[in-house]
Parts: C-alpha cells; structure tokens; sequence
C-alpha cells in the first residue's frame, strides 16, 4: 500500500467490536478527505469494518494481512 | 499492623468485593473501608421489568449502607481525586484516605448530551427514574411505531434492550396492540448482538415475532420536533415512541484523576486486573475497558478472583490464579421465557433454546442478589 494515512488506529489486543468503534471515533473526528488506518488482531474487524464502511458510504482503500494483525485503510469521503 | 484496603465505589462491584473479602479475611489482619456517596441501592436488571409495571420497584432498592457485613467500614462522601503515586485517595468533605490496597470500583455514567436531541424525547429504563417515566409511556401508549435500541457501545447489561424487545412483543400482544403497533430495533453492529452466536439466536426470534431490525446504526442525533432519529451512517427512522439507552462513559473522576482511557475507563490487566505497573491498585466492574460485559454478574466474578486474591497475599501466600474474564447471567426472551449464557475470555456464549426455569432465576434475581450475592455468600 503507498497511501499514507492520516489517523493510525492501533487496536491491537482489544476485542470485538472494539476496533470498530475506534474507526468510528476516528471518523467522527476526522475531516473529509482523510483516510484512517485501523489496526486489528480480531479476526471480526475484518468483516465488521469494510460493512460499516460501505453502509456509511466511505471508501474502503483496503483490507491487509500484517504480520499477524489485520490493516483496514478507509478513506473519509463525506 | 493490619493492611488497609480501601474500595472507592459502593455499587454493585464495591459492595460484592468488600463483603466478600471480609469473609475470607480476620478483621485483625485486613482492615476494609469503602468509600461512595450512594443513599440506595439500585438492582439495575430490574428495570426491564418495571418498565411493564410487571414487579413492585420497591423490591428493586434498598439502603445502601445496611448491605455491608459486619466488619467493613463505610464511609459516606464524594471522592474528588484518586492519586496512586502518592497512595492517597480525597474526598468532597475534605478526607485524605490512605490505602495498602486500593480497588476503583467507580461504575460508568450515562452522557445523553453527547446525542443532541436525545433528552428532550428519549426515553430508558436504565436507572429507576427513567424505569418509572417509561412505565407511564408504555400504560399510556395506544399504538404506533417504536424504536428501540442503544446509541453506543459500551453500555451496561449489554443484553438489556433485547430483553425490553422481547417483553414489549409479548406486552402488546395480550394488550390487543400488536396489530396497531411496527417494533423497530436498531444496533450499531453488523447484527443485533455484539457476540455473533447469541446473536443469531436474538435474530432469529426476532424475525419470528414480526420484529423490523436495522443494523449498523449508531445514533447521530435526535429530532423530536419531527420525531425522528438520524444515525451516522445516513439513515433515519420515525418514531412516535423512542426507547434509546443512552452512551455511557467512565467516571469524570477517573479522568480527572489521570487513570483513564478516552472514554473514560480504566486500563487493567485482562488477567490480573491491576493498573499498569502498581502491583496494589486494581480496578473491577464498569469502571474497565476490559472486552467483557458491563454488569454485576461480571463484577461478581471479578470480586471471586480478587478477593481471594487479596486475602492470599495479606496472609503472606502467593497466588497464582487468574481472573479469566468469567461472566454469567440470565436474560429474557419474553414472557416466562429465559436464557442463561456462561462465557469467558476463550469460550463465547452458547444460546441455544430459551426455557421457563430460566426465566424464573431471573425473575427471583433481585432477591437472590439482596440476600446472598451483594452480601458476598455466593
């Protein structure tokens, strides 16, 4: 990935829906045209994520496996 | 010289471990102090059923300061500063309290203003005031759409409003309402649970009851002027009654205090429950960021692991048990019909078949809870 992100999310070792909610806190806080990076080691972030991302009309910029921890990158659009 | 363990909080969490640990301890050795500023004490579950004036809410309150055994000192006040380099915890009337041990049992707090709108129309059944303003709502209610749901996550009991779903399906069919009335439910997840397999279950009798879920929807705001509710992912519902658990938060004291995450909660240890380095300073119940529940079933176990922990210790034994994020608690899934769910940090919850007896262990709750578990004999 060469994007670089605005806002690192390290959620590391937080469970369900844990992750999530910090992308959201994040979005809350970010202007448009950011993008945010969450990190997760919950495999339901994976799922979880990309669906509020699409259901909130954000942009998905990618879903990655780290070195065992999951990378989801969204981009703020509205 | 005995050791000092001093518990801030007096509600479910505080209460359970200072009884609990006066029996596994001599009062010679341990001296246990609890410090809050609660009059009554409050069986939160409760509030479900007082909603549908289905039980008496004065069986769900009882004075707080009659609930401590024998032997733990209760101290009435406000605490206004917790400071654990200097082991010093200060109070509204001006007390400095020291401490060998000290357990932050400071539950978390409702914040309706981070919803504009929310006050003016919301309602909940989460502390006994609201419980009784909500019961005036649903005797007075003669059809319509409702919303029900939680604003954020986390909020205590998570299964609380399933729960009132459930008994407000059965409520408006014996009161012939049901044809006149759209139940909506909406949750801020990608199902109607945060733990995907009692999710299902919660889904599945919720499709069988005629019940509308919305999911992936966290509040933004609310506008009774048109009553409706706006979440952030850009859907609306209307409403001519709106049941919303409000968001919760820590403690402002624990923020105040330097002890806190951005919400508000505590950062302990998932296994030990101690804060960050102090090997005596620990924190239980509502007041954690732990990924377990908010709930007295919760603090229950927690208040198990910790007070025979601290007992050990004090008596010069090691201990080596850890707390495994245990939770177990009853809930409703309609009218005599119940679930018990018993999970931990690597077991998730099995939900597999309502029944009647289960129903009735939480029916009996409160007085199981007054009489044996906040005493610290179960």
């Amino acid at each position: 990935m060469d994007v670089k992100p605005d806002r690192v999310i390290d959620a590391r070792g937080s469970y369900c829906p844990g992750p999530l909610m910090e992308l959201i806190k994040a979005y809350k806080q970010a202007k448009v045209g950011e993008i945010i990076s969450v990190y997760s080691t919950d495999a339901g972030t994976k799922k979880d994520a990309p669906a509020w991302i699409s259901k909130s009309g954000q942009e998905l910029v990618g879903v990655f496996d780290r070195n065992g921890y999951y990378e989801i990158v969204m981009k703020k659009v509205k | 010289m005995a050791s000092k363990v001093l518990i801030v909080g007096d509600g479910d969490a505080g209460t359970i471990m200072a009884n609990k640990l006066r029996f596994h301890t001599d009062i010679k050795d341990v001296e246990i102090t609890v410090v809050g500023n609660s009059k009554e004490h409050y069986f939160k579950p409760d509030g479900v059923h007082i909603s549908f004036s289905m039980i008496d809410y004065k069986r769900s309150v009882k004075p707080t300061e009659f609930l401590f055994n024998y032997g733990v000192n209760y101290v009435r006040d406000e605490v206004t500063r917790i400071d654990v380099a200097d082991k010093t915890v200060s109070t509204k009337s001006g007390r400095n309290l020291d401490y060998d041990y000290l357990i932050i049992a400071t539950g978390d707090r409702f914040t309706p203003e981070d919803i504009p709108g929310y006050e003016t129309d919301a309602k909940h059944f989460y502390d006994l005031p609201h419980a009784l303003e909500l019961q005036k709502e649903i005797k007075s209610f003669k059809g319509g759409k409702i919303v029900i749901g939680q604003a954020s996550i986390p909020i205590m009991c998570p299964p609380a409003p399933y729960e009132f779903t459930f008994l407000l399906e059965e409520y408006l069919n014996f009161h012939g309402l049901k044809d006149k009335t759209e139940i909506h439910y909406i949750y801020p997840l990608n199902r109607v649970f945060t733990i995907p397999n009692v999710s299902d279950f919660v889904a599945k009798r919720m499709e069988e009851r005629g019940i509308i879920t919305h999911t992936l929807f966290n509040v933004e705001s609310v506008d009774p002027k048109n009553k409706k509710i706006q979440s952030l992912e850009g859907e609306s519902i209307n409403y001519d009654l709106l049941v919303l658990i409000p968001p919760h938060r820590g403690q402002k004291v624990i923020t105040d205090s330097g002890l806190a995450d951005d919400s508000g909660y505590i950062d302990v240890d998932k296994y030990k429950l101690n804060y960050k380095d102090y090997d005596n300073v620990f924190a239980i119940g509502d007041a954690t960021n732990l990924p377990v529940s908010k709930a007295g079933a919760t603090a229950h176990f927690q208040s198990m692991y910790l007070s025979n922990r601290i007992a050990s210790e004090t008596s010069g034994n090691i201990y080596n048990e850890l707390y495994e994020g245990d939770v177990a608690c009853t809930t409703v899934t309609g009218y005599e019909k119940g679930v018990t769910l018993y999970f931990n940090y690597n077991k998730p919850p099995k939900a597999k078949f309502d029944s009647k007896l289960d129903y009735f262990l939480k029916w009996q709750s409160a007085d199981t809870f007054f009489s044996s578990m906040v005493r610290g004999v179960a």
